[in-house]
Order: C-alpha cells, then structure tokens, then sequence
C-alpha cells in the first residue's frame, strides 16, 4: 500500500508536467493547425539554459525568466517557418509534423554537439530541493511538490485565459473556424503567433519545474518525453484540451506505478504497451478528436 | 573494391528499401515508422540465425521478410486507415518497446551489442539483385490500379471511399508491402555490419531515410535512387568535423526541401515530362 501511495505521488507531479506540455502541444495543433513535435525538445533545451543560468545565479527569478523567455523566443521564432509552410501546403498537418520531427533532430544534435560535450546535465541537488514529508516507504520532496502544485496552478491559469478572457475567446474562435474569424476581424496570424508564445510560457515553466523534479537531464530525454506526449494527446483524441488533462495524469500514473511495480527499464515499455493497446483499439482517442 | 565504396554501395542499396518501404505507406498519407521496428526485429533475428543456429543466407531472407511482413500485419488491421500522426506514433511506439526487449534480453547482446554475425559471400551484388526486384515489383504496383487507388486516397480519403476503394485493405496492403522490405533491408543490414546495436534504431535513423525520401521526392519511386546515394556520399566527402553534424545536415535539408522544393528533386510531372520529350522524339525519329 506504501509503494502505491508513494507512486501515485510521484505519479501526479510527473502526470501534471505531462499534462502542461500536452496543453501547450495541443494549443498549437488547435489554433496554428500544427504537430508540433519539436515542442518537448524546446522544453529540454530550456531545461538546458535553467542549468547554464544556474552555473552562475541561485537567483530563482531570474532562473525562471531566463527559461520562459529562451523557451518563448525559441518558439515564436520558428512560427514563420510553419507560416510558410502553411502557405505552401495549405494547413497540412502531417507535413508539419514532417518538419517539425526535423527541427526536433536539429535541436537534439545540437544539444548534443555543443552543450556540456553531449554528457547530460545533473542540477543541484538544493535546486531538487529535499524531502518535505516523508512516511515510511512514502517521500515527497520539494521538487515533487514544485511539479504538483505549480503544474496545477498553471494548467488553471491557462484554462482561466482561454475560457474567462476576451484573448481565450479569440483563441477558441480561431480554433473552431479561422476563416469566419477573420471575417468578423480577429487578426489571425498575431492570434496564432500568441499561441506560440503562451505554449512557449507554459514549456518555460515546464522547463523549471520538470528540472526540480527529474533533478537531470540529457539531449535525448526530448525524443523520449516527445514520444509520451504525442501519445497521450493521441490517447485523449488530438486538439482535446479536457482529455489531455486526463490522459497526461494518467500517463504520469500509470509510468510511475510501472516503475514502482516492474524491473528497470521495462516499466516504461509497460507504460508504451498499455499505450499502443489503448491507441490500437481507439486510433481516434479516447474523448474525440477536435483537431 | 575498396572497403569505402564497398560500405558506400551496400549502404546505398539497404536505404533504397528502407526509403521504399516509408514510400510505400506515404503513397496512401500515412508515415509508417514501424518498417524501422521491422529493421530492428529481422536484423536481430538474422543475426541470431546465422550465428546460433548456422541456418542459410536465403532461408534467413525469406524468414527476415516475414518477419517483417508479420510486424507490420497485426497492427495494420487497426491503423490500416488511421490518422496518419497516430500511425506515426504507433511505429515510435513498437521501436521503443522491442529495443527495451532488445536491450533486456542478454541472448541478444543486451545494451552492449550483438556481434559475430558470419559473412555472406557476394552481398554487394546480391543485395542490387534485391533491390532491382523490389524496385519491379513496386513499379508495377505503382502503374496497377493499386496505385492509382493509393493517389486518389492520397488526396482524399472520403473522395476514395466514395469512388468505392477500400481504404482501410489498400493501407493495409501497404503497410504489409512495406514491412516485407523493411525485413529485407534488416537482414541485409545484419550481414553487412556483422554487429547490431539496440541503439542505432533511433529517431535519428528515421530522419534519415525521411531526409532522403522527401529530398529525392515522396511523389515516385525513383526519388529516393538520386537522393540516397546523393546524401550517403556526403557523409564520405565532408571533412569529419563537419561530417559528425550530419543529422544537424539532414534535419536542415529536410526543412529546406519541403519548404522550397515541396515534392523534392524528382517529381511525377517531370517524369510525365521527360517521358513526353522521349516518347516525342522517338517518334520524331521514327517519321
């Protein structure tokens, strides 16, 4: 029982900056009509400059800022890459998910050529933060506590901006109809270029928070977290901002609890298996695609 | 031959099939990564057959391409007309789960490696002759009517299935096709390197083999011939410092292409071109 309680801790603190990084994944495939795969890769390269700027400032603020403006600046900067493509293919969603596989390898290689010789990245460990509580098998640390609660406190501010505010409301309109949208004048590509930078916030501060949490990172943990968050947007049904809240808890979960539960390395192949199993049964997701 | 352009040419032919076998699903919109899985299980496999069990070099292809078919078969029966990101991930999906098997089954080397795969006499010429008929048998797919379902279903699936095609056996169809030369190229593959690493069947093979696909043109077979040996010579022709940023290369090429050239250096209509000027000028010749 221990055990369990214990992973679905670490369950839920992982399962929420799953569920941040399938948000900001779907806010792009909904209002720019793009597979954004590279997504995750921007967050480990975040991840990437939180380290650098932590080689020289424990200033915490300043840390944040450096992530979620390298994250946002990143982003928005490839938006014209995507704007063009939709020019050339119309708003052709497998091949932008061609290009942006081919920005993730980009992003990959470089970081493996020049940042920290390719060696992965440890952080502090008072940047982990140490164990809050703590009950026999059952360990909560701060850094687990950062990923919680900072997970839920962005997941409601972003569902406060698209369902309570004049902006969110342009963006849902984009989503729904961007040609009737622009008629009734909302301009269409700042809305779409605003999308880029709130999923670019929301990878920024996924950046600091997975980094607290994982404590490490390496250049191939974007291909890894890459993979798990197409999956479990491809779980809840593509473009599904409520399912993607579930299925990226869920996810969390169920990785965790295999790594309670089973040996090593396999756990995250359990976690791909009960993936494939869902997605071969529903290829068109568990709540519905809204893509 | 010099062992560099002997590894140049075997190379070439193996990425041809692996470039053919993503062709193929891509024919009905679909990007079929699991034809990696399948380059992954028959490698392995041909590898332990020819070293534990000593079986012959042409029950080993034949095993190898069934395997692959096998692969690519069960899955399709739910993604035959699946979205195609869902295919895509679902391939992903399988390359992970059968490396960790790989990696976790000490039989096959595990993490470090298996090695002592045997030689086989004549590969070089043996793998042309099997690229050759791959490339047959896919051209005669490419001009049935097969083909001609696949490029409707390319443009429109609703479109195909009101015209009567069956969406869902023809991706089947291709999927399977596809798996079969993906288990090819594996076992050809395993006898060329002699050793197989879990860790060489990652996304960067896949950017590879997109790379090339796309830059050679992802609208005919005949792309992938110019742009594979094309980008297959670079990586001998760059100096070696710029040669280890190959994947920085093939990503920016990548882009480059569906950016500037969107159906790559070769394309239907300048082949329905070339073959308009030679058809016109043999009959110039002949009157």
């Amino acid at each position: 029982m221990e055990i369990f309680a214990a992973q679905l801790l670490n369950g839920l603190s992982l399962g929420s900056m799953y569920v941040l990084l399938v948000l900001g994944f779907n806010l792009m495939l909904l209002v720019a009509k793009i597979i954004q795969f590279a997504y995750p890769h921007l967050v480990v390269l975040s991840m990437y400059v939180c380290w650098g700027v932590l080689r020289h400032t424990d200033n915490m603020l300043l840390v944040v800022l450096a992530s979620v403006a390298s994250c946002i600046v990143v982003n928005v900067a490839i938006e014209p890459i995507f704007r063009l493509l939709a020019k050339r293919h119309g708003l052709d969603i497998n091949v932008s998910f061609v290009v942006s596989m081919s920005m993730a390898l980009l992003i990959t290689d470089v970081m493996s050529h020049l940042l920290n010789y390719g060696y992965p990245i440890a952080f502090p460990t008072e940047w982990v933060g140490k164990s809050i509580f703590s009950s026999g098998l059952i360990a909560f640390s701060a850094g687990q506590a950062y990923a919680l609660f900072g997970g839920i406190a962005a997941v409601a501010a972003f569902f406060y901006l698209l369902y309570r505010t004049r902006q969110g409301r342009v963006l849902r309109a984009i989503s729904e109809n961007s040609l009737l949208s622009s008629i009734i004048g909302i301009p269409i590509i700042k809305t779409r270029v605003l999308s880029y930078a709130i999923a670019g916030l929301l990878g920024g501060l996924t950046a600091v928070m997975f980094a607290r949490l994982l404590g490490s990172a390496s250049p191939g943990l974007g291909d890894f977290v890459g993979m798990k968050v197409v999956a479990a947007s491809i779980l809840a049904g593509l473009g599904n901002l409520k399912g993607g809240l579930v299925c990226g808890l869920l996810l969390g979960i169920a990785e965790s609890m295999a790594i309670g539960y089973l040996a090593g390395s396999w756990s995250n192949a359990i976690a791909f298996m009960m993936m494939l199993v869902i997605m071969l049964i529903k290829p068109e997701g568990l709540f519905g695609i809204e893509a | 031959m010099s062992p560099v352009l002997y590894y140049f040419l075997s190379f070439t032919g193996i990425n041809i099939l692996m470039c053919w076998s993503l062709y193929l699903p891509y024919r009905v919109g679909q990007l079929h990564y699991l034809t990696v899985a399948c380059m992954l299980a028959s490698a392995y496999f041909s590898g332990f057959a020819a070293r534990e069990w000593s079986w012959p070099f042409a029950l080993i292809v034949v095993v190898g391409i069934l395997i692959g078919i096998l692969i690519c078969l069960i899955p399709s029966f739910a993604i035959g007309d699946a979205p195609c990101f869902t295919v895509v991930i679902i391939g992903l999906t399988i390359i992970f789960i059968l490396k960790t098997a790989v990696e976790n089954s000490p039989a096959l080397g595990g993490t470090i490696g298996f090695f002592g795969i045997p030689q086989v006499n004549h590969l070089l010429p043996l793998t042309y002759l099997l690229v050759v008929y791959a490339g047959a048998v896919i051209y005669r797919i490419d001009h049935s009517r097969l083909g001609r379902a696949a490029s409707v279903v390319f443009v429109d699936k609703n479109t195909a299935a009101a015209l009567g095609i069956d969406v869902k056996r023809l991706g089947m169809f291709f999927q399977v096709a596809a798996g079969a030369l993906a288990g090819l190229a594996g076992t050809l593959y395993a006898f060329l390197i002699g050793g197989l690493f879990p860790e060489f069947f990652n996304l960067g093979v896949i950017g590879t083999l997109m790379c090339m696909l796309f830059a050679g043109g992802h609208t005919t077979m005949w792309g992938v011939i110019v742009s594979v040996p094309i980008l297959e010579g670079m990586q001998l022709l760059l100096p070696s410092a710029i040669a280890s940023w190959r994947q920085v290369i093939y990503a920016l090429t990548l882009i480059v292409i569906v950016l500037v050239l969107p159906g790559g250096l070769v394309t239907k209509r300048m082949l329905l071109r070339l073959k308009g000027k030679v058809s016109g000028g043999i009959s110039k010749c002949n009157n």
